[in-house]
């Protein structure tokens, strides 16, 4: 079939007209040498070829599609109709809009997190290395288990550590120091994770063992950033915490780690090392055709491998080793709460699919008699059906559209906000970009809610009832008893539906409520933090770095207007590190040690400067130092677990017996007992913590600390601490020999971002609570409107039979309530059955919290009932006289 | 483009037509009024062509590219639209006319014409 037949079909029509023209006249000439009169000539000729019409028709038929010509008709017809109830497009198109935007946008958070595969090379075959508990499995690797997986090479082709967040180095020489984030990797890091290079080249196996000398990666960004992208920066060097580091590679743009990185330096492990401190993480990637299944039965005889070299101290038998997926180990515990926000909006959708059915089957009604005229002039069911179902496509692609730019749009905006504490969404949701996933859910949700809405109320006004309508007089052409209950149904489906997402919004509102009111144990009011990291050789021992801790409280304390300083390695809400240790002179039974605890390395001012109460005993004071006695002060949950009966103040302990000479401590005098804090977030119980002086710690410690954790400083201000930043900056320049302090932030901001993730549930669900409220609330408004307009001439009867305006008030209402009741007793049980669903969300409050279950169906009786009170007025003001002359 | 069909017997006659078509363009172009006429009269009137159907066949072999037009003056100096048979078009005679032989020959055979 030649294309030919279906292009220039207009212009072909004319040739074709012309050329009959041309024929009748060569037929009319041939009749006339015939000697047929002119007249008669051209009669005969018209008579011997038929209707030139039908020719055309043919010929016209033979050059088109039938079916794209029958969508393009529906399509204009569809259009032009549409047109003419600009009102009722325009609420429809909204009405939908907003159900597909709000899908699109929790669907674009869900592409972005759960589906678009991360952006290694070949990433499925990247795997996390976990340590597989009875609690749980959990990243996190020390030496020797680096040097056993790193073994494993029948199920790995590369294995390698890098750091989980790491301390930061401070680029120093040149004018400005400053802080950047560089991470430790070994040699195989870039291979692994499949690195494109700029220049040069990555480290070698001999730069990556011990005394392999100073050699550094740049990425892409800071070469651009700090050397201008100067072509030949191999071989020159950069000076690092005060130390030349030789350049040896530059990797190539868009290689984006998880934990962003400025720079990368070889970690250079001893593997002959028995270090057992956890301070990185290991990642793998798997063999061609291994699959994580074997990987993971290979890793059984690996900790057994382990357990035999390192003893059973080092991996207790019930623990082990294991692999997931590297995508899988970064989405993390997102993956239910994001199910739940996409059920919602599913929810969401379905109401708006029933008040726009709702709103086509009240036009259909009104559209009976058009309709009926058409089928009377031959329009079969099927041809109606599809008329009405080509209207709700284009509504539903036109809300699809408008739907997919407004969710977009909120989402960026929404993700700019509040990040929600996600994965894999890039700085402010920078990650979360249109692509081909998002566009085709948009149309197909469309497409489906088109159908969805559209079908029902096409079927049923394309039923037959051609004698019945057409003779019915116009102003009475009302609902039938059918359509009447179908409305109502979906009115009642729209409230229940909407009842269940108000009651879920209402319950993560009381969640937040709660989270809000605990209180977390510190003052967060004008207390500042900042970052400062202590890489280098120089604070390898705890002597120097000490001194800096002091210099820097001493010089902060000069500062007007700050009140308190202190220093720490863990701040609150952001977790910390933990250590077993010993009660002297208590039996362990078969116990490794007493038990376990946080482990906060501080300096004197650190409770003060968060206003923790000291309960009992004495604080931390400068003369605390090395040549003192060692001391360490609990806080009160610790007491109450370990001391249920005794006073800890009259014991010592002895911390981390069992985590490896390096480690091993002097007994601790117990000294004080602090107020608890929420150190692990708002919603987490208080643990046991240990407070050890910072001049205290064992220099392993020290070291320890200073690779993977920044020291934080926290200053206490009577003014608005933001106004001290450059003095305090300055101070602990001085202080710290030209380090650079980062991460500036206040506590109140902390605390902010510690809630992030409820905040974003709750501002979520409930835009699409209120989303759904609204909708529903339409919904009442128009079935009961509609049904006082359609009832007019009943209404007339009864105020002309001496119904007062009350009544009339009264009955419109009390229909619209049943209707909602309903609505609503439904919607609880539905409710009762889904929030199940919501329980990872939820924190002081149950699932069935018994205020929310009453509080929010009377709001949305309340709504419901302000929604049918204008139709009520409007049934009283119905002029009897004229209700009746209609007739 | 053109795809070749498998003879269906309700398509006989419509192909007859066709083939009558290009066979008497072998003789030059000629405009529809001409074509109808020569058919008609070398059939010694046995045959009358539908007008009807003469246009959309002459239209669909133009499509199929067995023919081309131009517009052009005729003897009666009149404005008419002359086809001309195309190389194609030729070729697809030869195989109408195959098959036609063919098939009339085996129809024959069959209402015993071939004994005379």
């Amino acid at each position: 079939m030649s294309v030919r037949r279906f292009t220039n079909r207009t212009r072909k029509d004319e040739d074709l007209a012309e050329e009959i023209a041309s024929h009748l006249a060569h037929e009319q000439d041939a009749n006339g040498a015939r000697g047929l009169a002119p007249e008669e000539a051209r009669r005969q000729a018209r008579l011997k070829f038929g209707n030139p019409r039908t020719t055309r028709e043919n010929v016209w038929r033979y050059r088109s599609i039938p079916w794209i010509e029958n969508a393009w008709r529906d399509l204009r017809f569809a259009l032009r109709a549409l047109g003419k109830t600009p009102g009722f497009t325009l609420i429809a198109v909204l009405v939908i809009a907003v159900g597909i935007g709000v899908n699109t946008a929790v669907f674009s958070v869900i592409n972005t997190v759960l589906l678009k595969p991360l952006t290694y090379p070949d990433a499925q075959s990247l795997v996390q290395l976990l340590n597989a508990t009875p609690r749980g499995s959990f990243p996190g690797a020390n030496i020797p288990k680096f040097n056993v997986w790193h073994q494993q090479s029948g199920i790995f082709q590369q294995v390698a550590a890098y750091d989980f967040g790491g301390a930061g180095l401070n680029l120093t020489g040149g004018d400005h120091p400053e802080q950047v984030q560089g991470m430790h990797v070994s040699a195989d890091y870039f291979a692994l994770f499949g690195a494109p290079l700029a220049a040069g080249r990555t480290f070698t196996a001999v730069e990556d063992s011990p005394n392999g000398g100073h050699v550094v990666v740049l990425n892409y960004g800071l070469w651009k950033r700090r050397f201008g992208g100067k072509p030949n920066i191999i071989g020159s060097t950069l000076q690092i915490d005060g130390q030349p580091y030789l350049i040896v590679g530059v990797v190539g743009r868009g290689f984006e780690t998880d934990t962003p990185a400025d720079l990368w330096v070889p970690y250079q492990f001893d593997l002959n090392s028995v270090d057992m401190a956890h301070f990185f993480t290991v990642a793998a990637r798997l063999k061609p055709g291994v699959s994580l299944a074997q990987a993971n039965a290979q890793l059984r005889l690996a900790a057994d491998q382990y357990r035999r070299t390192y003893g059973a101290d080092a991996l207790p038998p019930e623990e082990g080793f294991s692999i997931i997926s590297l995508q899988e180990s970064m989405i993390g515990d997102t993956r239910t709460p994001l199910l739940v926000l996409l059920g919602a909006v599913g929810l969401v959708l379905l109401i708006a699919c029933a008040n726009v059915a709702n709103l086509l089957l009240a036009r259909a009604s009104s559209r009976k008699r058009e309709l009926a005229t058409r089928a009377a002039l031959g329009a079969g069911r099927g041809q109606i059906i599809r008329q009405l179902l080509t209207e709700s496509l284009v509504l539903s692609l036109t809300g699809g559209v408008l739907g997919l730019i407004l969710g977009f749009v909120g989402v960026r905006l929404l993700l700019r906000i509040n990040p929600g504490d996600l994965p894999r969404l890039g700085e402010d949701g920078s990650a979360v970009s249109l692509d081909l996933n998002i566009l085709l859910f948009t149309l197909a949700i469309s497409v489906l809610t088109g159908i969805l809405f559209g079908l029902v109320p096409a079927i049923t006004a394309s039923r037959p009832n051609l004698a019945a309508t057409l003779n019915e007089n116009g102003s009475r052409s009302g609902t039938g008893l059918r359509s009447g209950k179908l409305r109502s149904t979906l009115v009642v489906s729209e409230v229940a539906l909407a009842l269940i997402l108000v009651i879920g919004a209402a319950l993560l509102i009381r969640t937040f409520q709660k989270i809000e009111s605990v209180d977390p144990g510190f003052e967060t009011r004008n207390v500042l933090t900042m970052a400062m990291s202590m890489s280098g050789d120089r604070f390898q021992k705890t002597g120097p770095f000490a001194q800096v801790v002091r210099d820097g409280r001493d010089r902060l304390m000069a500062i007007p207007g700050v009140v308190d300083v202190g220093a720490t390695n863990c701040l609150p809400l952001a977790g910390g590190f933990g250590m077993s240790f010993d009660v002297l002179g208590r039996p362990k039974g078969n116990a490794l040690s007493s038990g376990g605890a946080g482990f906060y390395s501080i300096s004197p001012g650190y409770f003060s400067s968060f206003k923790i109460p000291l309960l009992r005993g004495r604080g931390l004071t400068e003369h605390d130092d090395a040549a003192a006695p060692g001391v360490v002060m609990i806080n009160q949950a610790m007491a109450k677990q370990y001391w249920p009966n005794s006073d800890p103040l009259k014991d010592r302990i002895r911390i981390g017996a069992d985590a490896g000479p390096a480690f091993a401590e002097e007994p601790r005098q117990v000294i004080g007992i602090v107020g608890d804090t929420h150190d692990r977030g708002l919603d987490s119980d208080v643990s046991p913590i240990m407070f050890i002086p910072i001049a205290q710690m064992p220099d392993a410690e020290t070291a320890l600390n200073s690779r993977v954790a920044p020291l934080y400083w926290i200053v206490r201000s009577t003014v608005d601490p933001h106004t001290l930043v450059t003095s305090i900056s300055a101070a602990l320049r001085d202080a710290s020999g030209g380090l650079p302090v980062a991460h500036i932030r206040t506590m109140d901001e902390l605390e902010a971002r510690n809630t992030s993730r409820q905040r974003f549930n709750m501002l979520l669900l409930t835009i699409f609570g209120g989303a759904g409220l609204l909708m529903a609330a339409i919904g009442v408004y128009g079935v009961m409107s509609y049904s006082v307009q359609q009832r007019t001439q009943e209404l007339g009867i009864r105020m002309a039979l001496g119904a007062q305006a009350s009544d009339l008030r009264g009955m419109v209402i009390g229909q619209g309530m049943i209707l909602t009741l309903i609505g609503v007793v439904i919607g609880i049980g539905g409710a009762f059955w889904l929030t199940r669903f919501l329980a990872s969300f939820l924190f002081g409050v149950k699932a069935w919290d018994p205020l929310v279950f009453i509080a929010t169906p009377l709001l949305l009786g309340a709504v419901a009932l302000i929604a049918t009170w204008v139709p009520a007025v409007r049934a009283t003001r119905v002029n009897p006289m004229a209700a009746l002359r209609l007739e | 483009m053109v795809l070749k069909r498998p003879p269906e017997a309700g398509e006989i006659l419509q192909g007859t037509l066709d083939m009558l078509i290009l066979r008497t363009l072998v003789l030059g172009p000629a405009h529809g009024h001409t074509i109808a006429e020569a058919i008609e009269r070398t059939s010694e009137n046995a045959l009358e062509v539908e007008q009807g159907s003469l246009y959309p066949a002459l239209h669909r072999l133009e499509d199929r590219g067995w023919l081309s037009s131009e517009w052009g003056v005729s003897d009666n100096n009149r404005k008419a639209k002359f086809y001309k048979l195309t190389a194609l078009g030729r070729k697809e005679l030869n195989a109408a006319t195959g098959r036609w032989r063919k098939m009339t020959h085996a129809i024959g055979l069959i209402l015993g014409e071939a004994k005379e």
